[in-house]
């Protein structure tokens, strides 16, 4: 196997022009495991760990760009995501293990485009864009246009993710994680919910709800959002919401969890934003 | 491809496939067998060692990333004489089949030297992603707990 | 300064410096010079018949030495210690997804693996039995060609009569349990290397529990003469009971004989170990247990259903374990226990901590809660109650002359603020949140049983140096068995642990002394030792007494590095002494054997080994549990256990046992269970065959409730399992205290709300 570790983005880019086939890698620790189950080994992997710019924060406008290759933990321990962005910081505090977040990248976990991918719903709830460096340019564009499938991303030939660019919500809100899994750490998201509400004179002006694991990729729920708006946080509304939630997911059954169980507990998880929130 | 790393304090210059797991490179090729193999996926933590200080998974690390890299095992935690918290480990009843404990005692000693005075739930959660079938973690945290005080009373290995 | 290690005080283990300092090898850390790998080819199908395997490809590969099936077997190609029944190589049918069906020997594990992928396998299917109910069915598809159809062995035990009893009962609960397979999951998966001598003496270093015993094993399915295996085993990795019994062992050696005097060495990857590793059994149990209105117990019917897999391992005796402790450390007078012990196409079940007992501990404690509901008594009373006492006669019949401590930790129980305080701490339960507390009261048959002469051999050496060396003959899989020899060596000998030596089992150096399982391993080669090591001390200070010119030797003892007079302090170093004793003269053996009963129920000459016991050590648990109303999810916030283990030698050792047993008892309460659709295995890695991690489980709080166990070596009895029998019972009987009355472990967070929705309040 050959593994090129270029030191700047541009030379990233070269590789990846002049080995179409190389697979990106970042952190690896999402890529090497996939390779062993498929007991396939890539000819030639493009190792990140070395390009300077790929990694880092940089905060400005109102929002937060986070470099691909930002490792977990430095995710978790940034403090202007722990302050402005509790929601990916309750991701990242449940993202795998220790050791893993030392290993693993912010980029990597959006690019596994999976609907278990913990950061994958904070961002979609959060309006994350993802950033795409090619040898012609940058392009931005929603995560969850970039997201097009399981496992597939709108990526084109020679492109690499760069970036995720984070607004910061304005205003008063509440952001609540959590992630139901088997265990507490190295738990794969049998249901996740990331919540983001913004409430105004005890009213909630605005809902974005979006949920992991409970379809084939992160689930949006309008209605819910929509009859939220308006009410008061009560547990009735919460109640209401879970039963469009109910409706709007389309979980599978695995070894984990039964649809049942993931399309209830995905309705279930809501309730938790009234005691959040001190309401009942 | 040819890799130079420091391992163990020690410089190493090896020939490698690139694609070999650094957990394989240091067990076969350098003879450091410290680092342990449990699971091979970075569930169970038994390979884990500090690269650049770092607590990383060494079976989901290719051996072309230790080029260039300084490289600790538990072996090389205690080359001048065991780290206070392999000490711990071993007086407190951390030990027992002792398989995970190499990789456990790299993630404690890194982990106490950003958190001088944890508690048992954040010793608890930097130990998450070591995994032991053994001892039920009580005892380990205990050493860990304990491991903070001798290192914050001057036992450490810097006196 | 040093100091002698003595007798139950709180020590640090001998072999723990090592271990933490990654210095120890394991058999894993083998990697001999010129060694090639070896790998088996897997069926990856339940249930079929070979109908052909294309072995060229991999044959005609380059760096490939050898490609083996079941052609090339020599032996009777069965594996297994009692039941034989277990091929080497599958050359016919196979019958579970695990079953090896192909050896392959090369230069390099890349090889190795193209090498396994290239042969091309032709089984034709069969349908598949894929658990009791299919195995059980009257059409079922025969997993071998039994005249019983699919089941393996079937028996009564019987006391009194338990059916009429039952009908003069005033209170009868009735209540059918299930428990999954779980998996060891010690960290060190299977593995070994080995080596054929030009003289045909195969040398092997394996991760087992039984190295003495697998010379007969290996001997027998490879046609190879028992005295020509030499085997050594290294401190293992955890076993649990998965590493007694061949894992790697025929493979390996079968191996060794194709690659023309090198090394091999083979190690299962955690994916091979969970496939074709060896399991807990499932159960189904269902349990009938009549009281009088007092609460007193009179009758148990309970029919038991264990799945084996698809070979009998230790199976039978698995259940028979299993009929002798259903009615629980109680007194029951009228029992009947019915058991099957039945073949399935699910991955091979054998011995794990617990042996059986884990599995029926559930259901007898299920129904003692759910009788204690029933009568409105307090569920600890109630157990208090029936508790066995010194003298009674237990379920079986057996006469309880042996420590009988099982009130007294229960007794504990009482007394502790968790169990005083739980109706407080119920009604301070969070928003979103309910609780319960719960307890169990167990017990563990130790050591063989009847039938098994379980006995040991030790053997103690004073070296050239003048230090002592004591041969650990008993695998130490992480137990610390061989760490306690070294303090009771200290002990007798009165040194210093510094003086002492260590070594770990090899069959040309140690004596039989049989396998590290059924908590016997401290308990029989212990008594072996301590007759070794007075030996030593006697011959020693006899000898020194010819040196020193006294007497009497009784005016003579032993220090740390010499011989003293206590008198006159005069002293003579060991390493001088030595130099006195011709080189066959400097060790001393010892020979013990656990006692066992006579005692046999009716029925329990069906059971010609291992059943029944005599000596129990007892253990009572309690679980503070939460469960979150929107998940499911239960969490064990406080956990503590009594328990009777005779008396303890070291405190730290026997708390380690109890904290891990019950940490792998809260696994199998509310985590593990070997998933199988249609007999094939979905928990396939650590990612999704869930095992407690730091964040998972409470302190675990230990008590010793001494007693003293007269055979014992120094009144000890074995704790390495009766502690793995508490917590599931424990759990679900806070979960049955808030309304959810769970039958099936683990307790799922699905399951929960499953059991939400059949609770109306």
């Amino acid at each position: 196997m050959n593994v090129l570790f270029p030191a700047t983005v541009e030379a990233a880019l070269e590789a990846l022009c002049a080995e179409p086939d190389a697979h990106v890698m970042a952190g690896g620790t999402d890529l090497l495991v996939r390779c062993r189950a498929e007991q396939n080994r890539p000819e030639t992997l493009v190792c990140l760990e070395k390009v300077a710019d790929l990694a880092g924060f940089e905060i400005s406008d109102g929002r937060i760009r986070i470099g691909a290759a930002t490792s977990m933990t430095a995710v978790l321990e940034n403090a202007a995501v722990r302050e402005r962005l509790p929601l990916l910081h309750g991701a990242a505090k449940v993202f795998a293990s220790p050791l893993v977040r030392n290993m693993a990248t912010l980029g990597g976990n959006v690019c596994t485009a999976s609907p278990a991918a913990d950061m994958l719903p904070p961002l979609y709830a959060l309006g994350a864009e993802v950033e795409l460096r090619s040898l012609s340019g940058v392009r931005t564009m929603p995560v969850n246009d970039f997201i097009v499938g399981p496992g597939q991303m709108a990526l084109a030939p020679g492109e690499l993710l760069s970036a995720i660019i984070i607004p910061i919500p304005e205003g008063r809100t509440i952001q609540y994680f959590e992630k139901v899994g088997r265990r507490k750490a190295l738990a794969i998201s049998v249901v996740s919910l990331a919540a983001l509400l913004r409430v105004e004179d005890g009213v909630i002006a605005e809902a974005r709800l979006a949920w992991g694991s409970v379809g084939p990729m992160v689930i949006r729920c309008p209605e819910a959002e929509a009859l939220l708006k308006g009410r008061s946080l009560t547990l009735g509304a919460l109640r209401e919401a879970g039963e469009k939630v109910r409706d709007t997911v389309s979980p599978i059954s695995d070894v984990r969890a039964s649809a049942e169980y993931r399309r209830q507990v995905a309705a279930n998880l809501l309730l938790r934003l009234a005691q959040i929130s001190g309401a009942h | 491809m040819i890799i130079s790393f420091v391992l163990d304090g020690e410089a190493r210059t090896l020939e490698v496939d690139g694609g070999a797991r650094a957990v394989d490179i240091l067990r076969e090729s350098c003879g450091v067998t410290a680092p342990k193999e449990g699971c091979g996926t970075g569930e169970c933590g038994a390979c884990t060692v500090l690269v650049d200080g770092v607590p990383r998974l060494s079976c989901l690390m290719l051996a072309a990333q230790l080029d260039g890299r300084a490289v600790i095992t538990a072996q090389g935690l205690a080359s001048d004489g065991p780290h206070p918290v392999q000490e711990a480990l071993a007086d407190l009843g951390g030990v027992q089949c002792g398989y995970c404990t190499p990789g456990i005692a790299v993630t404690a000693a890194e982990f106490l030297e950003r958190h001088p005075d944890p508690t048992r739930e954040e010793i608890r959660e930097a130990l998450s992603g070591n995994l032991c079938r053994c001892t039920g973690y009580h005892k380990i945290v205990d050493a860990v707990e304990d491991a903070a005080k001798r290192l914050g009373s001057g036992c450490g290995r810097d006196e | 300064m040093p100091s002698v290690q003595t007798i139950g005080s709180r020590s640090r283990r001998f072999d723990a410096m090592d271990k933490a300092c990654g210095r120890e090898r394991f058999a894993s850390d083998e990697y001999p010079e010129g060694m090639l790998w070896a790998g088996a080819l897997r069926a990856g199908v339940p249930h079929g018949v070979i109908r052909g395997m294309d072995t060229a490809r991999a044959k005609a590969m380059p760096g490939v030495v050898a490609v083996l099936t079941a052609e090339d077997v020599p032996g009777e190609n069965r594996q297994g210690f009692i039941h034989w029944d277990m091929p080497v190589l599958c050359g016919d049918k196979v019958r579970h997804a695990g079953d090896a069906v192909a050896l392959v020997v090369a230069e390099t594990r890349e090889v190795l693996s193209e090498a396994l992928a290239s042969i091309i396998l032709d089984i034709e299917s069969l349908p598949v039995v894929d658990g009791l109910d299919a195995a059980l069915a009257p059409d079922a598809p025969r997993v071998h060609d039994l005249e019983t159809g699919n089941i393996l062995k079937e028996a009564t035990l019987r006391k009194g009569d338990a059916c009429e009893a039952l009908t003069h009962c005033a209170v009868i609960v009735e209540e059918t349990f299930f428990t999954p397979q779980q998996a060891h999951c010690f960290l060190e998966t299977e593995n070994g290397t080995a080596r054929m001598d030009e003289d045909g003496t195969l040398h092997m270093t394996v991760s087992t529990q039984a190295p003495f015993r697998d010379r007969f094993e290996i001997g027998r399915a490879l046609g190879l003469p028992p005295n020509r295996l030499h085997l050594t085993a290294p401190y293992l990795g955890g076993g649990f009971g998965g590493k007694d019994g061949a894992t790697v062992q025929c493979l390996l050696a079968l191996a060794a004989m194709h690659a023309g005097g090198r090394p091999v060495k083979m190690w299962w990857s955690r994916e091979e170990s969970l496939l074709a590793g060896y399991k807990r059994h499932a159960a189904r149990m269902h349990f009938r247990l009549g009281a009088e209105a007092d609460g007193t117990l009179t009758a148990l019917v309970c029919d038991l259903d264990y799945d084996t897999g698809a070979y009998a391992h230790l199976g039978v005796e698995i259940m028979a374990l299993g009929l002798e402790h259903a009615s629980g450390p109680y007194r029951v007078e009228h029992l009947e226990a019915n058991g099957r012990c039945v073949y399935t196409n699910n991955p091979v079940a054998g011995a794990f901590r617990g042996f059986g007992v884990a599995q029926v501990c559930f259901a007898f404690e299920g129904v003692m809660d759910r009788l204690a509901a029933k009568l409105d008594m307090d569920p600890l009373e109630l157990r208090a109650k029936n508790a066995l006492r010194p003298g009674d006669r237990n379920g079986v019949g057996v006469g309880m002359i042996s420590s009988t401590g099982m009130k007294e930790c229960l007794a504990g129980l009482r007394g502790h603020p968790f169990w005083q305080s739980r109706d407080q701490w119920v009604r301070e339960a969070p928003p979103l949140t309910r609780r319960g507390v719960g307890i169990a009261a167990v017990h563990n048959g130790m050591g063989y049983g009847r039938g098994l002469a379980d006995s040991a051999v030790a053997k103690v050496r004073l070296t050239e140096e003048g230090r002592f060396r004591v041969y650990n003959s008993v695998s130490d899989m992480g137990q610390g068995n061989s760490p306690t020899f070294v303090q009771m060596a200290c002990e007798i000998l009165q040194q210093d642990e510094s003086l002492m030596e260590l070594v770990q089992p090899d069959t040309e150096r140690s004596h039989p002394s049989g396998s590290s399982s059924a908590g016997r391993t401290t308990y029989t080669y212990g008594n072996a030792l301590i007759k070794a090591c007075e030996a030593m001390r006697d011959k020693l200070l006899h000898r020194a007494a010819m040196v020193l010119m006294v007497d009497d030797a009784s005016v003579l003892e032993l220090v740390p590095g010499a011989v003293r007079h206590a008198v006159t302090g005069q002293e003579l170093p060991l390493a001088a002494l030595v130099g006195m004793l011709h080189p066959d003269d400097r060790f001393c053996i010892g020979e013990a054997m656990m006692p066992v009963t006579q005692d046999v129920p009716e029925g329990g000459e069906a059971f010609r080994l291992g059943f029944p016991h005599l000596i129990f050590p007892y253990a009572a648990h309690l679980a503070r549990v939460e469960v979150d109303e929107l998940t499911g999810n239960v969490s064990v916030s406080d956990y503590v256990a009594f328990t009777d283990g005779g008396r303890v030698l070291n405190p730290q050792n026997f708390e380690q046992q109890v904290q891990g047993a019950v940490a792998q008892g809260l696994g199998y309460a509310l985590w593990e269970d070997c998933f199988a659709e249609g007999g094939r295995l979905l928990t396939t890695d650590l990612s999704n065959y869930v095992i407690p991690g730091a964040g998972d489980l409470p302190d675990i709080e230990s008590h010793a409730v001494e007693t003293e166990e007269q055979s014992g070596p120094f009144g000890m009895k074995g704790i390495g399992e009766v502690g793995m029998n508490g917590p599931l019972p424990a759990v679900a009987s806070a979960l049955l205290r808030m309304g959810l009355p769970m039958t099936r472990a683990p307790f799922t967070p699905e399951r929960i709300l499953a059991a939400f929705d059949g609770d109306n309040s």
